[in-house]
């Protein structure tokens, strides 16, 4: 048996639910444990990054799901040394995102089309329900941003929002650092001015 | 944690684990920043040293009075044994040939540190994705590789290493390539 098959049997038997607790401190000792931590890390930040967007708890969850899927197939190519985690996951939620959005313009069921994701039960949904909730103030000032061009709304989002370092931001956006923190500039200078015009 | 985020990872396990499991991993001692690793050491039909950087440049000069700078044995279980006495750019192209009429398309990496094994005999490759042939690699005589000042031209390594870890891919599966993204 080979040292990856070893580590699955052994996270899925004893731990079929693993999220239930803070993966251990020390370095991962298998690509699952590794995409674990980066899992546990992340995932509420992303439910957070879809609840500002939808209304929907179902396409909170398909969303957030399409993401670490995606994530998953990506993750043989994502090297820490080049960026965090969380960076590298903005840049797949915000691709997923437009996706789901080039499809809802089209009249196309983007939830549908996503496909393979399971129905949530009544928990769930509440409890994303309950998210979608809390993120009303970030929905807020996503709207306010709505005014500004597109690269500057995303700089404004990752780093005021989310929490990412400007250098997380550009990495996650595929922009220079020094063009980053212009667009960031930039999107907080007319954020003010608008501001104070009403 | 919340139910739904128990469920989707319960999910991503079940559909996905197997998948995740069998990742090659960029260089896993990166966080310790202990180990130094060689990329693409031995490889069944492409075997090279390209990407090696200034901290990696363990390659030796390995004059006419050293040792031959590798042996493989493949044993009747089909089990290969790589020695490594020295690793020489000039000698890899050899190796690599000797590999290929042995009929492997493996790609093996290596990683090594400072110091001396703890433990002496050569290491047996964790078999990654398409690994189909058992491989261990024995570095030096007993697992410790030593490298002489000033031994050879454009060394920038001296002292003691060994092999700390050792993975077989597939020829398709061997390397990374960076941070890709997905979607």
């Amino acid at each position: 048996m080979s040292i990856e098959s070893k580590t699955l049997v052994r996270t899925t038997r004893s731990r079929p639910v693993a999220v239930s607790r803070s993966p251990r401190g020390g370095p991962p000792t298998s690509p699952l444990e590794e995409f674990e931590q980066v899992y546990v890390r992340n995932v509420d930040v992303l439910m957070g990054y879809f609840a500002r967007r939808c209304r929907e708890p179902q396409t909170v969850a398909d969303l957030t799901s399409e993401t670490f899927v995606r994530a998953v197939d990506g993750f043989a190519g994502f090297d820490p040394r080049r960026g965090s985690d969380r960076a590298w996951l903005f840049g797949i939620a915000s691709r997923v995102f437009a996706r789901h959005c080039e499809r809802a313009a089209g009249g196309r069921d983007a939830v549908t089309r996503l496909g393979g994701h399971r129905l949530l039960d009544e928990d769930e949904i509440e409890e994303l329900a309950e998210r979608i909730d809390a993120e009303r103030s970030g929905a807020a000032l996503l709207r306010r941003c709505e005014q500004l061009p597109a690269v500057e709304r995303a700089a404004i989002e990752l780093v005021d929002l989310e929490g990412l370092t400007p250098k997380e931001a550009a990495l996650a956006l595929g922009v220079s650092r020094v063009a980053f923190r212009q667009r960031l500039s930039r999107a907080r200078s007319r954020l003010r001015k608008g501001a104070s015009e009403q | 944690m919340s139910k739904f985020t128990d469920h989707l990872w319960r999910d991503l396990v079940n559909e996905h684990g197997p998948t995740l499991a069998q990742t090659n991993r960029p260089d896993p001692g990166r966080a310790g920043g202990r180990l130094l690793r060689r990329p693409r050491i031995l490889a069944g039909s492409t075997l090279g040293l390209a990407g090696i950087g200034a901290t990696l440049a363990l390659v030796l000069g390995g004059t006419a009075a050293t040792a031959p700078a590798f042996a493989v044995t493949r044993s009747d279980d089909g089990s290969v044994l790589v020695h490594l006495n020295y690793v020489k750019d000039l000698n890899l192209p050899q190796l690599n040939a000797k590999l290929h009429s042995m009929g492997l398309h493996e790609g093996v990496t290596i990683w090594m540190a400072s110091g001396a094994a703890s433990e002496s005999g050569a290491v047996t490759c964790a078999p990654g994705a398409g690994a189909t042939t058992p491989v261990r690699v024995l570095v030096g005589a007993n697992g410790t590789e030593t490298i002489a000042a000033g031994q050879s031209a454009g060394n920038t390594a001296e002292g003691s290493f060994h092999l700390v870890h050792c993975l077989v891919t597939g020829d398709d599966a061997a390397g990374n390539s960076g941070n890709t993204g997905a979607g």
